[in-house]
């Protein structure tokens, strides 16, 4: 076996698990990261997600378009449950435990009254390629460059538009924010919006390589809650080295040991990262930069 | 005295039972069986047919008389996937209900939790479910296949088809180590060999590193004991990937329907023992399917455990009524003259004596591409011979434990 | 003399709700009402009482850490874990015989206290705080489940003790008591009932005369404002440390019953879904306080087993409402809440 072969695998391994860090992370890291909300029900955003992009996709409506209305419906879900539990919560933020566990216990067994226990899935889009001995699925290459387009995003976003500053000064000082003119409550309303549409995203873009259930969210909720917990506060500067960080623990854990190491690797750097880095990586490249 | 009746009778309405066929009049009392099963939670899908299964059996039942004249009267309780519900539910359907018969369990850890309460009370409980094997317990019966059954079929016959080079990708827990174990030391007496295993812990969704091991290793079949919904995801990226080796399993299609669920081909050229899926075409098959789609239309799938739990109502029925007793020890003197049997929708079926499992007719089933299913090779009578043979003789006594071939009963 | 007076005045106090005669003889007739009433009733609502019973003690462990601390541990399920399967590992190894289950559980909770000096040496001497203790001892548990889950098999063995993977360990001795004329096995009915009725009552009143002492008010002047107490000389790492150590303890103790309840201890006791529970009962009672602590949290236990017994699918569904809306509607709580609201109708200032 050659090196090519074996760098092109070890790399499309990391980019693997990259890209599912990173887009388990990305809403709980705006919602969690920038809001210091625990969302407990960030999987069942995911699985809103899915469950919308495959009923969509079933219609005949093509993936993409698909996977964007999934997007869109969990943002509008997200901004519904903000209105009626999350907006109360701001100033107590362990009690939001509370509360996205009762949100996250309704939406699971909710959805498996109303949509019945599984879902026919849509098979997994573009096919495979070959590469020194090896067939590679071409979609994760597509998951990978998503991830990529998240974080892009996201740092245009929250740097170059008004909508970014106005959250980045609530968030920071909120009653600063509010006595400068920044309608403070539409801003958190908003970025809970966009966290819970990033999940749903998320849902749908791992909708046809999964099996869809109404428990699907939980397999998303470990990696999610580590990422960003080793990543700290801010969105792009922490989750992005983070999640580079803790998918070479993965990928490299999972290829020598298998899975299992693969997952307690994670939680042992996730103790670690925290113990020497109390405010994430974001904390400590910003103090470091300031 | 009044009170007291008022007491049974709120409690009964409380506790959610039900007397099924009311049409018909019943002199006697009825026979009290408990069904504790998850009908929410990460199992559910595969288990409501099992409760489902049981309710038609016990209105059939009913409407034809009852057992010995008794109605049967069912107590059910939603145990939620949760090992806690189980030893909270065992405990009141023993001690507060009452119950003649337990019928419970779908994992593993669950049939664990509840078993020391079984044997506290000295119950009897049916495990209606396929499982990785080795309950020596005489307050246990167990409906369900077990390994030897299904992979001293499936391997050989796999191995003799497409080659001797096996891979086994099974989740991390009791029933996967156990059941790879059963692999390794089959494909080893058939002159095979290994060329890899891998355990996956529960609840991981994500395979693309062991994709790429099982492409390394160049196996003629990789054998796939993955349970729960989260690693069924393995199939449709493992098709994503194009790995294209054909698959043989113990756990899907029969148990959780993959091939209704995922789309095709994702599971072409999976090969699966089982003892009973709804796609079985016997006359005995065709009729119980029926019968069941007619009493509950929506059910997604009839699979192995709706037919195991089905079965085992009647197969109490018969103990019962041959023993002129609901009691456990009169049951087992039916069970040790070995031949409580019955024509089961599968075929036929006994309980074996000595380990209280139960003999199977084994159906290969083959998905094909457009996830269609063809049974290239049924094995009639299939016995759970291994506890028998490893030295568990619950005519004799009564150990309680859970062996397993690397750690199997102390011999005599 | 003196000295023991003072130690029983702290039974009440600014930190615990309710004082005076009133309070003190109600408590006398909730006493005896629990003491009396397994001649009432059957032998399957003794032992569902002592299961719920078993429940409490991690739950007044972990309003000692969050509610009067103000750290919130995530993971008391590793030390309930490690409790009860420490209780295995000694109980199937050494038997039941000359009353060893009874030094089992002692040493086996030691044993979580240990585990819980370390990691909270760790915790607190690393300055880790908020949310972020939180998501390290949840990723503490969690660890300690997934790898238990593959232990099944025989290679992973302490002594005789199998430690049986994802399927859990079972087959340990209950309690036994050694008695001239043989020993008593607590099954759990009424005699494991006053056992555990007599170590609730016992850990209750301890833990009302910890809190309302000065370690209580250093640890509350903690949970207040960090730096205030620290500039007045105190060194908050170690009040945090011991009132962690003490809710770790607790949290084994419930391990341990519970391992002998049922006879049987598995991973799963470590997940997720059961490190989320001991955080859904206290602030549903209301953390900031014990006795509301120990209400609700048999409140919950029983609203929520009777709602899965009557509830059928629905269980879950409303389950999730009623955290949603208490939440919302009794944010410090239902009991405390509604325990302030009968405080002021009578007059009295009932919150602490």
């Amino acid at each position: 076996m050659d090196v090519g072969t074996l760098a092109f695998s070890a790399l499309y391994q990391f980019g693997d698990a990259f890209a599912f860090l990173v887009l388990s992370a990305c809403g709980l890291a705006v919602i969690f990261g920038m809001m210091g909300v625990i969302n407990l029900a960030h999987g069942e955003f995911i699985m809103c997600g899915a469950y919308v992009t495959v009923s969509v996709a079933h219609t005949g409506l093509p993936l993409p378009l698909a996977i964007a209305c999934g997007a869109i419906v969990s943002a509008m879900v997200g901004a519904l449950v903000e209105l009626i539990v999350i907006r109360h919560l701001y100033e107590r933020p362990l009690d939001t435990i509370v509360a996205t566990w009762g949100l996250s216990l309704i939406a699971t067994q909710g959805t498996l009254i109303l949509l019945g226990s599984t879902m026919a899935g849509v098979g997994t889009p573009f096919g495979s390629f070959q590469m020194g001995g090896y067939s590679y699925s071409l979609y994760r290459l597509v998951l990978f460059f998503m991830a990529l387009a998240v974080l892009a995003g996201l740092y245009a976003l929250f740097n170059w538009t008004r909508f970014g500053v106005m959250a980045r000064a609530t968030i920071q000082v909120p009653h600063m924010a509010a006595a400068l003119g920044v309608d403070t409550r539409l801003v958190y309303s908003l970025t809970f919006a966009l966290g819970a549409g990033l999940a749903g995203l998320t849902g749908g873009l791992y909708a046809p390589t999964m099996t869809l259930v109404p428990t699907m969210g939980t397999t998303f909720i470990m990696e999610a809650f580590v990422t960003v917990v080793v990543g700290g506060a801010d969105v792009f500067l922490g989750t992005a080295p983070a999640a580079a960080v803790l998918a070479v623990v993965k990928s490299v854990m999972t290829s020598w040991q298998g899975q299992l190491f693969g997952q307690i690797g994670l939680l042992v750097t996730v103790i670690i990262v925290i113990r020497v880095l109390p405010k994430g990586i974001s904390g400590f490249l910003l103090r470091e930069r300031a | 005295m009044s009170g007291k009746i008022m007491r049974g009778l709120r409690a009964a309405a409380l506790s959610g039972t039900l007397v099924l066929g009311s049409g018909v009049a019943f002199a006697a009392d009825p026979i009290k069986l408990g069904v504790l099963e998850d009908q929410s939670g990460d199992f559910a899908a595969a288990t409501i047919g099992k409760v489902h299964a049981i309710q038609l059996a016990a209105e059939e039942i009913n409407k034809a008389g009852g057992i010995d004249g008794r109605p049967l009267e069912l107590v059910i309780y939603d145990t939620q996937s949760d090992n806690t519900r189980y030893q909270e539910f065992m405990r009141r359907v023993l001690q507060r209900d009452k119950v003649d018969a337990v019928f419970a369990g779908f994992s593993s850890a669950s049939r664990e939790a509840y078993r020391p309460i079984v044997n506290q009370f000295d119950g009897l409980a049916f495990y209606n479910n396929q499982y990785e094997g080795g309950v020596c317990d005489a307050n246990m019966i167990v409906t369900g296949a077990v390994p030897e059954q299904q992979f001293s079929t499936l391997i050989p016959w796999m191995m003799e088809k497409y080659g001797k080079k096996v891979y086994t990708l099974a989740a991390d827990y009791n029933f996967g180590q156990i059941s790879a174990e059963w692999v390794r030391n089959i494909v080893k007496e058939n002159g095979g060999e290994m060329v890899g295993e891998d355990f996956i812990p529960l609840g991981v969704s994500q395979f693309s590193q062991n994709i790429q091991n099982i492409q390394k290793a160049k196996p003629d079949f990789v054998v796939t004991l993955l349970v729960g919904t989260a690693q069924a995801s393995y199939y449709e990226q493992a098709a994503a990937a194009s790995v294209n080796l054909p698959m043989a399993s113990s756990v899907n299609v029969g148990q959780g329907y993959e091939h209704k669920r995922f789309k095709p081909p994702s599971l072409k050229d999976m090969y699966v023992t089982t003892n009973y899926i709804e796609e079985i075409d016997t006359p005995a098959s065709k009729a119980f399917f029926a019968k069941f789609k007619a009493k509950f239309p929506d059910e997604p799938y009839v699979n192995q455990e709706a037919e195991n739990s089905y079965l085992a109502v009647y197969l109490y029925k018969q103990m019962v009524e041959r023993a002129k007793s609901t009691k456990r020890d009169d049951l087992r003197k039916e069970i040790a003259k070995g031949d409580v049997c019955m024509d089961a929708p599968e075929g036929k079926v006994c309980l074996d004596p000595k380990s209280q499992h139960m003999s199977h007719t084994i159906y290969l089933a083959k998905v094909g591409a457009d996830h269609s299913i063809t049974f290239p090779k049924v094995w009639e009578d299939i016995k759970p011979y291994w506890l028998g043979e490893a030295g568990c003789d619950l005519t004799k006594s009564d150990p309680s434990a859970q062996y397993t071939p690397s750690n199997p009963p102390p011999k005599p | 003399m003196n000295a023991l007076t003072r130690f029983f005045a702290r039974l009440e106090g600014p930190q615990t709700i309710g004082r005076g005669p009133g309070f003190w003889i109600g408590f006398l007739v909730v006493l005896t009402g629990a003491c009396l009433y397994p001649q009432f009733s059957d032998g399957y609502t003794v032992g569902n009482t002592v299961y719920f019973f078993t429940w409490v003690f991690m739950a007044l462990g972990l309003s000692l850490i969050w509610g009067y601390g103000g750290a919130l541990s995530f993971g008391q399920t590793a030390f309930f874990g490690i409790a009860g399967y420490s209780y295995g590992i000694l109980t199937i190894n050494f038997g039941a015989a000359y009353g060893f289950t009874l030094v089992a559980v002692v040493l086996a909770v030691a044993i979580a206290a240990l585990f819980a000096v370390l990691l909270g040496y760790f915790l607190f001497f690393g300055r880790i705080s908020g949310v972020f203790l939180g998501i390290v001892t949840l990723s503490v548990t969690l660890v300690l489940e997934r790898f238990m889950a593959q232990t099944a098999g025989p290679e992973w063995r302490i002594g005789s003790a199998r430690l049986n993977g994802f399927n859990g360990m079972s087959n340990m001795p209950p309690l036994t008591i050694p008695w001239p004329g043989g020993d008593i096995v607590l099954f759990p009915d009424v005699q494991l009932y006053y056992v555990v009725l007599g170590l609730l009552v016992l850990v209750y009143l301890l833990l009302r005369i910890l809190v309302n002492s000065s370690f209580g008010n250093v640890l509350v002047a903690i949970r207040e404002n960090p730096e205030r107490a620290e500039m007045l000389g105190y060194d908050i790492r170690k009040y945090q440390l011991g009132a962690f150590v003490i809710g770790a303890a607790l949290a084994g103790l419930s391990g341990v019953l519970y391992t002998t309840w049922g006879q049987y201890i598995t991973p799963s006791s470590m997940g997720m879904t059961a490190a989320a529970l001991p955080i859904v009962w206290v602030a549903v009672g209301g953390r900031s306080d014990i006795t509301s602590t120990l209400i609700g949290t048999l409140v919950v236990l029983s609203a929520f087993q009777a709602l899965t017994i009557h509830g059928s699918q629905y269980a879950l569904v409303v389950m999730g409402i009623l955290l949603v809306l208490t939440v919302l509607i009794a944010p410090r709580g239902l009991i405390l809440s509604g325990a302030s609201r009968i405080g002021r109708l009578f007059g009295k200032r009932g919150d602490a």
